[in-house]
C-alpha cells in the first residue's frame, strides 16, 4: 500500500481551452473564457454571459473520434479530459494493474433530455435519450473510451464534487483498493442548470468579479478536468513522473442551509483546518489559495471570513480562476487542481480578474497580475449546495 | 387594501406549500421571515415570482426583497405602489 | 479486515417494510409492470416547516434514515452517506417541466435546489446538525455499494458511527416514458423471476438506510464484511472466479453461504449471466431472490442488505424468496449477488455476529 498519492497526468477542456496547454495559454495572458452565450439554447441567451466550451457537439464528436449518437456534450468532454490526462501521465491500462475511473458531476445527461422530453410522449425517435439520464453513464462512457478499466463510481455533491472525486481517489490508493485512478468531474451547460442558477438569482449580468465589494453573482461555465492519481509504489515501479503530491483533504458540513453558506464560513473553516491538520502543514506555510470564490455575495464573504479564521492577518497569495473559466459546478475542483498544478510547475499564480475594491467586512484582496513566484504548496477549496465544503492541498513534486 | 391582503394570503399559501398554515392565522403586520410565518431565503426567492407572476412586478435584486416582504402589509402597500393591486 | 456492525435499519419499499415487524409474510403484488412504495405518514418523521418543501425522494430518505437512527440509539454520526441512481427525479421533472412550458419563465428555485443529488444527505445533515463527512454517490448499480465501500475505509480512518442509505423514486411520468421505451414487462405468473425468457422488469422505487459502526455493540443485527463491484464482467465463469476470490479474502468457500440472494430482475438480457451461474450456486450454498418483492432499481440493493439483516435476525428464509428447494439448516453468512442492466454486478457478504 502506498501512503503518498502523487498527481501524474492532467486533462481539461473548459471557455478557456480545449486541453491543458490551450488552457495554461489563456491563464498565462489573463484571457478570460466567458462571453456571449453561443452554443446554449436560451431566451436569455443576449442577457447573460457563460464560459462556454468553443466548440460544437460535431466538432466535439470529431475530437473523440466517435459518432455514437448515444454520447452527450458531458460525455464527449468528459472522454476527451480523461483521455488527456491519461496520455499525460504515460499510464498503460492495459498493462493488467487496477485502474479505476471516479467522476462527478450534477447535470449529467439533462442536457439532452431537455431537448426532447416533450417529444418522447408522442415519439419513439429519441427515446434512448433516457438511457443516458443519469450521472452514472458519463463514467461508464469514460472507462469504455480508456478501456481496461476495474472500477467506476460516480460522486454528486454539487459544486464540490470533484474535490470530493479527487478526495476518494486518494483514499482508495493509500487502502490498496486501486493502483491508479483517473478523478474528476463534468458539467457542460444545460437550460436546467441556467434557469436554476437564474432562480436563485445569483447570475452575475456581467463579468463575474470574485472577492469584490459590488460582486453581483457568479458566471455559470462548463468543463470537464481529470487527473491521474497514482501511489508510490506504483508510480516507482513504472518510473513515472510526478507532477505534484496530494498532501491534504477533508470533507465538511456546514449544516446550515440547503444552498446557503454560513455567514461565518464554519463548514469551509472545518474543512480547511481538517485538510491542513493531515498535511502536516501550518497555515503559514501555504504559499497560495485557490479559493472557491464563486462571486455571489454569500460564498464570497463565508469564505473569507473562514480563511480569515484559520490565516488571521497573514493571510497567503490567493486568486479565484473563476472569472476565467465561469462557474463549471461539478467540474471547478477538477479544472482548479489542474490550474493549481499548472501554478506550482510554472511558479505562477494567475489573477483573479475583474476586482478592483475590497470587501469592506474583510479586506482581503486577491492577487490581481500574474505574478511569478516560486510555489511550493496550494490550498484548493470548493464548497457546494448541501453545505458541502471539500478543501485540497497539493505540494509541489 | 384588505381586499389585497386577503388575496396575497391564498397565493403565499399556496406558493409556499404552508399546507399546516389557515389563512386566519396569518397576522397582516407580523413579520413573514424568522418569526411569525418562519420563512427563510428561499421563500423570499418564491415570492418574488410570486410578484412577477400575479402582480406582473419585476424585482431583479434579491436584497429589495428585506423591505417589501416584511409583513403582508408591507408587501401590499409596495404592491399598490406600483399600481398593479 | 473491518466489518461494519449494522446497529440500525429502516426501510421503505413497495412492500410493509416500514413495520420493523413485518418480514415478507404478506406480499403486495406489482401494479401491472411496475412498484410503487407504500409511504408512512411522514409527519412522526419529519418538522411540518421542512416537509412542505421535500420531494417524495427526500422524505422517503429522512423517513428511512430517522427510522435506523431511532433504532441503534443513537444522537450523533461521525458521517452520512448516500447512494441513489437519479436522485431527486420528482423535482428534478417538475423544474425540467416549468421550463418547458413556461419558456424559462416565472421559474421558482425550489424544486431546483430539491433536485441535487445530494439533498437527502444534506437535509439529514441539516436536522441532526452534522458538520462531518457527507458524500452523495450517483453510479446505477454501484450507488448503494459505493457508500458501504466509503464506510469500511471510513472505519479504518478512525470513523465510528456512520448512517449510509440507498435512495430511488420514480414518477408517473418516467414510468410512462420507460414503457414506452420498452423496458418494463408484467411479472409472468408461470415463470419465476429466475426462469425469465424474455426482455423488461418491473421499475421499482424504494430506501433503506443503515446505521454501521465500526464495533460491535449489543445493538449490533449482523455485520457487513465485505463488499465488491464488478464492471462489465465478461462472463459468468469470470463472475464465479472473482466470487470465489472475494469469498476466499474473508476465509469462506461458497458452501460456508448459508443463502445467496440473487438479484434477478426478471429481464432476459440483464440476467443472464446470473442465470447461468444459479446452478453453480444452488449446488453449494442456497439460493433466494429479492427483486420480484421489490421490483428493480438503482439501488435495489439497499433492500436486499436490508433483507440479509431480516433473515439472519429470525433465522429462517421465507419460502416467498426461495430459489432452491432446500432450506437453510441456519443463517450465518448471508452472499448478495446484484446486478443492474447486466452491466454492473456487485457481492456484500454479511454475517451473524
Amino acid at each position: 500500500m502506498s501512503r503518498r498519492v502523487y498527481i501524474t497526468g492532467l486533462g481539461m477542456i473548459s471557455a478557456i481551452g480545449n486541453n491543458v496547454p490551450e488552457s495554461f495559454l489563456s491563464l498565462s495572458q489573463s484571457k478570460t473564457g466567458i462571453g456571449k452565450i453561443n452554443h446554449l439554447t436560451t431566451r436569455y441567451k443576449d442577457e447573460f454571459l457563460a464560459g462556454e466550451i468553443k466548440l460544437s457537439n460535431e466538432a466535439l464528436a470529431d475530437l473523440v473520434k466517435d459518432n455514437n449518437p448515444a454520447l452527450n456534450r458531458n460525455s464527449y468532454i468528459a472522454m476527451l479530459a480523461a483521455k488527456e490526462a491519461v496520455i499525460n501521465s504515460g499510464i498503460d491500462t492495459n498493462d493488467g494493474l487496477r485502474t479505476g475511473v471516479i467522476s462527478s458531476t450534477t447535470v449529467a445527461g439533462m442536457g439532452k433530455t431537455e431537448l426532447y422530453y416533450k417529444e418522447m410522449f408522442e415519439k419513439d425517435d429519441h427515446l434512448n435519450v433516457l438511457d443516458t439520464h443519469d450521472c452514472g453513464d458519463s463514467t461508464e462512457r469514460i472507462a469504455d473510451y480508456l478501456g481496461n478499466v476495474d472500477y467506476v463510481t460516480t460522486i454528486s455533491t454539487a459544486c464540490s464534487s470533484a474535490a470530493n472525486a479527487i478526495m476518494l481517489g486518494c483514499r482508495m490508493i493509500k487502502h490498496g483498493q486501486l493502483d491508479r485512478v483517473v478523478v474528476g468531474g463534468v458539467d457542460a451547460l444545460s437550460k436546467f442548470t441556467f434557469n436554476g442558477f437564474n432562480t436563485l438569482m445569483i447570475l452575475d449580468r456581467e463579468w463575474c468579479k470574485p472577492f469584490d465589494e459590488n460582486r453581483k453573482g457568479l458566471n455559470l461555465g462548463e468543463g470537464a478536468a481529470f487527473v491521474v492519481i497514482e501511489g508510490e509504489n506504483t508510480l516507482n515501479l513504472r518510473k513515472g513522473k510526478a507532477l505534484a503530491e496530494v498532501v491534504g483533504y477533508a470533507n465538511a458540513n456546514d449544516a446550515y442551509h440547503q444552498t446557503a453558506s454560513s455567514p461565518e464560513g464554519y463548514g469551509a473553516t472545518l474543512a480547511i483546518q481538517q485538510a491542513l491538520t493531515m498535511s502536516g502543514l501550518t497555515p503559514s506555510q501555504i504559499d497560495y489559495i485557490n479559493m472557491h470564490g464563486t462571486g455571489t455575495p454569500n460564498n464570497d464573504l463565508s469564505e473569507s471570513f473562514a480563511t480569515k479564521a484559520i490565516f488571521g492577518n497573514q493571510v497567503p497569495k490567493f486568486s479565484s480562476t473563476k472569472a476565467f473559466t465561469g462557474h463549471t459546478l461539478a467540474a471547478a475542483a477538477s479544472i482548479e487542481a489542474v490550474i493549481s498544478v499548472l501554478s506550482l510547475q510554472n511558479s505562477m499564480i494567475f489573477p483573479n480578474l475583474n476586482f478592483t475594491t475590497a470587501i469592506a467586512e474583510t479586506g482581503l484582496v486577491p492577487e490581481t497580475t500574474l505574478v511569478n513566484t516560486p510555489l511550493n504548496t496550494i490550498l484548493s477549496n470548493s464548497f457546494g449546495f448541501g453545505g458541502n465544503c471539500s478543501s485540497l492541498i497539493f505540494k509541489k513534486a | 387594501m384588505d381586499a389585497l391582503i386577503e388575496k396575497l394570503k391564498g397565493q403565499i399559501i399556496e406558493q409556499l406549500n404552508l399546507a399546516e398554515v389557515k389563512p386566519e392565522e396569518i397576522n397582516p403586520d407580523s413579520p413573514l421571515f424568522g418569526e411569525g410565518l418562519g420563512l427563510d431565503s428561499i421563500d423570499a426567492l418564491e415570492l418574488i415570482v410570486l410578484l412577477e407572476k400575479h402582480y406582473g412586478i419585476k424585482i431583479q435584486d434579491p436584497k429589495d426583497g428585506k423591505t417589501i416582504f416584511q409583513s403582508l402589509r408591507t408587501m401590499a402597500e409596495y404592491i399598490k405602489s406600483q399600481g398593479k393591486s | 479486515m473491518t466489518k461494519a456492525y449494522i446497529n440500525g435499519i429502516g426501510c421503505i419499499s413497495p412492500q410493509n417494510s416500514i413495520d420493523s415487524e413485518w418480514f415478507f409474510d404478506t406480499i403486495n403484488p406489482a401494479k401491472g409492470d411496475y412498484f410503487d412504495a407504500i409511504e408512512p405518514s411522514y409527519k412522526e418523521f419529519i418538522a411540518p416547516n421542512l416537509l412542505r418543501r421535500m420531494g417524495r425522494a427526500i422524505k422517503m430518505g429522512v423517513a428511512a434514515g430517522n427510522i435506523a437512527i431511532q433504532q441503534a440509539g443513537i444522537e450523533k454520526v461521525d458521517a452520512i452517506i448516500t447512494g441513489t441512481g437519479l436522485g431527486c427525479f420528482e423535482d428534478s421533472e417538475r423544474f425540467l417541466l416549468a421550463i418547458l412550458n413556461n419558456d424559462e419563465q416565472f421559474l421558482t428555485p425550489t424544486s431546483f435546489i430539491q433536485s441535487t443529488h445530494n439533498t437527502v444527505g444534506s437535509q439529514i445533515a441539516l436536522i441532526m446538525k452534522c458538520h462531518d463527512y457527507n458524500f452523495t454517490y450517483v453510479h446505477r448499480g454501484f450507488s448503494f455499494e459505493s457508500t458501504i465501500q466509503d464506510a469500511l475505509m471510513l472505519f479504518e480512518e478512525g470513523k465510528e458511527t456512520i448512517l449510509v442509505g440507498g435512495i430511488e423514486e420514480h414518477t408517473p411520468n418516467f414510468v410512462i416514458l420507460n414503457r414506452r421505451a420498452h423496458k418494463f414487462q408484467e411479472l409472468q405468473s408461470n415463470t419465476p423471476i429466475w426462469k425469465s425468457t424474455t426482455p423488461g422488469i418491473q421499475m421499482s422505487e424504494g430506501t433503506a438506510f443503515f446505521v454501521l459502526n465500526k464495533n460491535k455493540t449489543d445493538k449490533s443485527l449482523a455485520s457487513v464484511d465485505g463488499i465488491q463491484t464488478l464492471y462489465k464482467p465478461k462472463t459468468s465463469a469470470d463472475i464465479l472466479n472473482k466470487l470465489r476470490s472475494f469469498l476466499k479474502l474473508h476465509g469462506l468457500i461458497l458452501s460456508d453461504i448459508d443463502v445467496t440472494l440473487m438479484g434477478f430482475s426478471d429481464d432476459v438480457n440483464f440476467d443472464q449471466k446470473l442465470q447461468e451461474l444459479l446452478p453453480s450456486i444452488e449446488k453449494e450454498s442456497v439460493a433466494a431472490c429479492y427483486k420480484h418483492v421489490c421490483g428493480e432499481y438503482h439501488t435495489a440493493s439497499a433492500f436486499a442488505m436490508w433483507t440479509a439483516v431480516k433473515l439472519i435476525e429470525k433465522q429462517t428464509l421465507p419460502k416467498v424468496l426461495a430459489i432452491s428447494d432446500k432450506a437453510p439448516s441456519k443463517i450465518k453468512h448471508v452472499l448478495i449477488i446484484n446486478q443492474y442492466l447486466g452491466i454492473n454486478y456487485s457481492f456484500t457478504l454479511l454475517s451473524q455476529c
